[in-house]
């Protein structure tokens, strides 16, 4: 047995694109930012729980409509039909006489209760002062909890639209620009079909047909935003079907199948993913926008679009501006993250980039 | 004969186009039966069967969608509200002037201010100006128009109380302003973004460096030798915005009360009344299958390879 010529140097020291993608990207500063940010957002939505001790859910009806850095004052009693979640009762002030609490609530009303029904053994664990970081909403919630969660809700809207929309356009484009003939003529009447209309008009058309909820909101947005995938997809494959790799792939008798999932696809992935990065910021944007206008995640679900039509109505009065603003503030920070991302990788990813 | 072929050509395939577009608004329409949601869920079900037959529902779907089609066809009919029983033309027609002053103001600014931007980087790439103008337009781009709108509100309306917060035009000028900017600000950030690449595309050109080199002024290289080659991808962004603007104005009628059909729709969408969400959706999917004809044609006038291709 001879041995293998060594491989010529090139190759020993060539980068794979992923690698020189990373080190380009790491150079551009907006998009390391941005990066960063995305990776934050994602760690606090992740752990949610931990960050907040508050609830998403939970209504403190005397504390409705508080600014930002509103401390309150609370009484935990017990909950006899959840023995680890316990009722709040907001108070001014109180008093403890022996075996029983006296207090008075926010309206002034004055209470007497044995201590015995309130939440744990010590004053620590039956009386709070939490802090409200942004305030509360509406309905007394916390402002900065609804926030974080708001941000699974987003950040999932943005995985699961953009994977349904990548699904259906690679296929879609992989069809017409491997096929062609009537094949790309069937998939670009519907391309252009769907194209007709506005992307937003069509994720509230959908979201009619399927109805309100969390995954009609997901499948709708992800239905209506494939076309810019299967255009990019099938302008990719219309060059590299011209590729004398894949005239080999013919030549070696692989499948259709062989050829586009192994040999085409990858070569085609750079602006696939640049595009799914923007594809990523649009599904969120549509959420928001959705919940804004009552269709989309419903309450009590937490959701930046849900989150900004509750302030709405007190905008205009001039009440608590912090309820419209923050979410705004969250959802464009996410979003210009993403763009900022983005635009990074797709100069990245562009091979005539000179920088290197 | 080519060109007439061409244009031939075009309107055939719109037509294609605009039938799947009617098939695709006919599916509009809420889960549930729609007479149900009309009469309320303690109506008997004698009088939800006659309100079927009313609308329609009793045919089978096939049998439907070709009427659906053959009344736009024909007619041009629409149907009705469910909610108020009136022919969707006419709400369209009633709430048009109102939409097509807000978008087209929009726009107008939006051309201006884009392009301007979109120059102003391109004077020195990479300088603080260029960042700057650009840093303003990919906010501009990740803001939600309806967002921007409630950040004006907040800013412009209620904390300084320089323009009113919503009301339509007919009560003064002053209630155009914030509508007007908002809905101008994403296309207007495009706008720039386009004008700024394919400016530094065609700067780059010998015949660029030719003019400057035979003596003429910046101001006359830029205007007259660079801009006007670089229009051509700002105008197809220009043109593919125009409907998307009209989708635009869905929030921001919303958010500053202006009775367009935007607002027309939302209504209809709170209301389930979905021969209203059909006819406006349809209505703007028409608007920018046309504008494409319109467009190609243009461009095969202006760039006669297109249509040789």
């Amino acid at each position: 047995m001879t041995k293998a010529p060594s491989q010529p140097t090139s190759l020993q020291h060539g980068e794979s694109l992923g690698a020189l993608t990373w080190r380009r990207l790491r150079k551009n500063r907006g998009a390391t930012i941005g990066l960063a940010v995305l990776v934050l957002m994602i760690l606090l939505a992740l752990s949610a729980p931990l960050i907040t001790p508050f609830d998403p859910a939970t209504q403190i009806l005397e504390y409705t409509v508080k600014p930002a850095g509103f401390r309150g004052n609370v009484l935990l009693k017990k909950n006899p039909s959840i023995p680890d979640r316990p009722t709040i009762v907001a108070v001014s002030n109180f008093r403890q006489i022996g075996d029983s609490i006296h207090y008075t609530d926010p309206a002034g009303e004055a209470y007497v209760i044995p201590v015995s029904s309130l939440f744990g053994t010590s004053a620590n664990d039956w009386h709070k002062e939490p802090l409200f970081v942004l305030g509360t909403d509406a309905f007394g919630r916390d402002m900065f909890t609804r926030l974080i969660y708001g941000m699974r809700v987003s950040l999932s809207v943005g995985l699961i639209a953009e994977s349904i929309a990548l699904v259906i356009g690679i296929i879609l484009g992989s069809l017409a620009g491997y096929f062609r003939g009537w094949v790309d003529d069937g998939v670009m009447w519907l391309v252009n079909v769907v194209a007709a209309f506005p992307t937003i008009l069509l994720i509230i058309a959908f979201s009619v047909i399927l109805g309100k909820g969390y995954w009609q909101t997901f499948v709708a947005i992800g239905v209506s935003s494939w076309v810019d995938i299967a255009r990019i997809v099938r302008g990719q494959f219309f060059s590299i079907r011209e590729q004398e790799y894949i005239e080999a792939t013919r030549a070696l008798g692989y499948g259709n199948v062989r050829t586009i999932l192994r040999h085409m696809l990858p070569n085609a992935m750079g602006p696939i993913v640049v595009i799914s990065t923007a594809g990523f910021a649009t599904a969120i944007i549509a959420e928001a926008s959705l919940s804004f206008i009552g269709l989309g995640v419903q309450p009590p679900t937490a959701s930046w679009g849900q989150m900004i039509k509750d302030g709405y109505g007190y905008l205009a009065v001039g009440t608590n501006w912090g309820m419209t603003v923050f979410p705004c503030l969250v959802m464009a920070i996410a979003v210009f993250a993403l763009n900022l991302f983005g635009d990074g990788l797709r100069d990245a990813l562009d091979p005539r980039t000179t920088q290197r | 004969m080519k060109f007439l072929l061409y244009v031939l050509g075009r309107i055939h395939y719109a037509l294609w186009v605009l039938a799947g577009v009617v098939v695709v608004t006919f599916f509009i329409r809420p889960p549930g039966d729609p007479a149900r949601v009309l009469l309320g869920q303690h109506a008997d079900s004698v009088s939800v069967a006659a309100m079927r037959e009313q609308l329609g529902l009793d045919r089978p779907l096939y049998e439907q969608l070709f009427l659906y089609g053959k009344n736009i066809v024909t007619d041009g009919d629409l149907g009705r509200s469910i909610v108020t029983r009136r022919p969707v033309t006419e709400i369209i027609s009633e709430r048009l002037p109102a939409t097509v002053l807000l978008a087209s103001a929009s726009m107008a600014i939006a051309i201006l201010g884009g392009i301007a931007l979109g120059l102003v980087a391109t004077i020195r790439p990479n300088s603080w100006i260029d960042t700057a103008s650009m840093s303003t337009s990919l906010l501009g781009i990740s803001l939600p128009s309806f967002v921007v709108g409630l950040l004006f509100i907040l800013v412009f309306g209620v904390t300084l109380e320089w323009f009113p917060n919503s009301g339509y035009i007919d009560r003064g000028w002053q209630y155009l302003t914030l509508p007007l900017i908002t809905l101008a600000i994403r296309p207007m950030s495009i706008i720039a973004r386009v004008t700024r690449s394919s400016m530094l595309d065609v700067l780059g050109q010998d015949y660029v460096r030719t003019a400057r080199a035979k003596g003429l002024s910046m101001p006359t290289v830029y205007v007259r030798h660079a801009l006007r080659n670089a229009l051509n991808p700002v105008v197809t962004t220009i043109s593919a915005w125009f409907a998307g603007l009209l989708a635009g104005t869905y929030f921001i009628e919303f958010v500053f009360n202006w009775p367009g059909i935007g607002y027309a729709s939302f209504t209809a969408i709170t209301q389930l009344d979905y021969p209203v969400i059909q006819g406006t959706v349809l209505l703007t999917a028409v608007i920018f299958v046309v504008t494409n004809v319109v467009a190609d044609i243009i461009y095969s006038i202006l760039d006669p390879r297109i249509r040789l291709r």
